[in-house]
């Protein structure tokens, strides 16, 4: 029996690392080991009021703040009984779009792209690709200022809150960011050229299924009260449970997901998926000239899909913009019960992550959270495992195996601190 | 929180010199890195905060966004040196200070969440800036835990090195 290790996963946020057993040429098993310990955060917010979990929550990550901090409003709001005001909902929109392309940006470029263009990482690419790193920086930064903007800081942002927002973003502010948008869509849509030219490998190609939410007036976004399966189902938020099944499995902190005992994605290639349809402007146009029957099947179309989306959310920061400034600032919307349970579904840039609640006398007496890469772990090991087998049948040499499951890993955009949230640890 | 290879530790006196040698003449920017709320993992952050209060042009923390800041200066004209200051592991006492130099700073840290100081590094150095690390040992960080005392007085050291340097400077 011998083991082929990627003992540190690089460029994922966390600590991970991958596992091949083989027997001779065949693949007895692909692992990717969660190293990083457990965080309890569920636990840390049991008994905080409302408003104090708003602080805590979003620390579970650096990058997707925003989106664990807007998917918990979203629940306690419902547990709460309170309904946003329409400037409330625009302007969580605009820094979900800011968010968007903070994270996506950073993704592609500087994680993904090098293992594309051969190069060990994005500092390699320097010299060859400066200008495209730079690129790559320019979104980033914009994406950060639109956070800023919106949530008031770059990271942890606490503007927005239960039934409102502490501060609106000011029209200057909003004027600015339109403005920039606007400048920086034809680097967007370069960059999804760029990836459109990549070649993507077919080793880890299998048929696959697709979650998101689905946002709504047949739009495509990021919020929303249903979720859309790729197999044309759709349900309910609330019923979140059913559709994440979450488990416990001896080699990693992180918690995994089954939908009816199969694994399934979640993030930018499933919402282009469930929802590309509804896309408008320059992405659907490049959306449609770039969609093909792969997208169902290999995991690596999501770097393609985040660049495409990336653009979309540039496309709609204005308009986004506009509509907050034409509205005047609403007063926060106050709780109508004390007492109750909810759950919020928002989609982070590298998939649905949900926020469960249930709050007694005012306190907060459950809370439960359910992660992207958590959810997406079962169908990395799968199509993992896939490339290991073919890569192998092909005589491909170790070196280039681990790269080919480096790739898939990567693809997803796994955030591993996110995904250890809770796990706990038994020895026996 | 950075990871850096080993290197020797720096006494005040040795720290100035050590800044001083990377530094030469050219204008001292500073970037604060790390998370505040893990205690001394936001060591960096702290000394930047400290610095914008009598440099505010010229420093900077995590929270103003590190890659738009690089890529701003890196794009400003004349002779700059950028100082990264963030807590590092370098299997030393808790509030060892060391200045590591651009080419021993380890390339793997690149995350989800950050862009590697190697990457920012090497992009001053294309634009022809200097760039190097001023790493603090932490002893604790813990999720909302409080910075210990030889952290809080190299945090003092480093932010009146840094100081002095920067006044000269400018």
């Amino acid at each position: 029996m011998k083991e082929l290790n990627v003992e540190a996963l690089a460029r994922v946020e966390g600590d991970g690392g991958i596992t091949v057993t083989l027997d001779g040429k065949k693949v007895k098993s692909v692992t990717l080991d969660v190293h990083e310990g457990p965080r309890l955060i569920e636990q840390l917010v049991k008994g905080m009021t409302p408003a104090d979990d708003l602080n805590v929550i979003p620390r579970i990550c650096a990058i997707c703040t925003l989106s664990h901090r807007y998917s918990a409003i979203r629940g306690l709001e419902k547990a709460l009984g309170i309904t946003p005001p329409e400037k409330t909902q625009l302007a969580r929109e605009l820094m979900m779009l800011g968010e968007n392309v903070e994270s996506n940006s950073l993704h592609t470029f500087l994680l993904a792209l090098p293992d594309f263009l051969g190069y060990p990482s994005a500092i390699a690419m320097l010299n060859d690709y400066g200008d495209d790193v730079k690129r790559a920086l320019r979104l980033k930064k914009y994406g950060n200022h639109v956070m800023a903007v919106t949530s008031g800081r770059i990271v942890h942002g606490e503007n927005p809150i239960l039934g409102g927002f502490g501060r609106y973003p000011s029209k200057k502010a909003l004027e600015e960011i339109k403005l920039k948008a606007h400048e920086l869509i034809p680097d967007a849509v370069r960059d999804v050229e760029l990836f459109a030219s990549l070649d993507y490998p077919t080793y880890p190609e299998a048929e696959m299924l697709f979650m998101s939410v689905n946002a709504p007036k047949k739009q495509y976004g990021f919020a929303g009260e249903s979720i859309l399966i790729s197999n044309g189902k759709e349900m309910n938020v609330e019923d979140y449970k059913k559709l994440t099944n979450e488990r416990v499995v001896s080699h990693s902190f992180a918690k995994r997901s089954l939908y009816q005992d199969k694994p399934f994605t979640v993030g930018a290639n499933a919402r282009m998926i469930n929802m590309g349809k509804r896309l408008d402007g320059q992405a659907a146009d490049l959306f449609k000239q770039h969609y093909n029957e792969r997208w169902l099947k290999n995991p690596l179309m999501n770097n393609l899909a985040q660049a495409i989306e990336m653009l979309w959310s540039l496309e709609h920061i204005p308009d986004m913009a506009d509509k907050v400034m034409a509205l005047e600032d609403p007063k926060i919307e106050q709780p109508t019960r004390q007492t109750g349970s909810g759950t919020g579904a928002v989609e982070a840039p590298r998939g649905t992550l949900y926020h469960h609640y249930e709050v007694k006398d005012g306190l907060i007496d459950v809370a439960d959270i359910i992660t992207p890469t958590a959810q997406n772990l079962d169908d990395i090991e799968r199509h993992m495992k896939l490339t290991a087998e073919r890569m192998l049948a092909a005589d491909k040499k170790d070196e280039e195996v681990r790269l080919g499951l480096e790739m898939v890993a990567r693809a997803y955009d796994p955030c591993i601190s996110c995904a250890t949230h809770l796990v706990r640890l038994k020895r026996v | 929180m950075h990871k850096l290879r080993d290197a020797p530790g720096e006494t005040e006196a040795g720290l100035k010199a050590r800044l001083e040698g990377v530094a030469g003449k050219s204008k001292v920017y500073v970037l604060g890195l790390g998370n505040t709320d893990r205690a001394d993992d936001g060591a960096g952050v702290l000394v930047a905060e400290a610095l914008k209060k009598l440099f505010p042009s010229y420093s900077y923390s995590e929270h103003d966004g590190v890659e738009g800041t690089v890529l701003d200066i890196s794009e400003k004209d004349g002779d700059i040196v950028v100082f990264f200051v963030d807590a590092s592991e370098l299997h030393a006492p808790p509030g060892t200070v060391r200045v590591i130099e651009k080419e021993r700073i380890r390339e793997t840290e690149i995350t989800t969440h950050r862009v590697a100081v190697a990457l920012m590094a090497s992009m001053l150095e294309k634009a022809g800036k200097k760039a190097a690390v001023v790493g603090i040992q932490p002893g604790r960080i813990e999720f909302m835990g409080t910075v210990t005392a030889p952290v809080r007085a190299a945090i003092g050291t480093v932010t009146k090195s840094l100081a002095n340097l920067m006044r000269a400077n400018d």
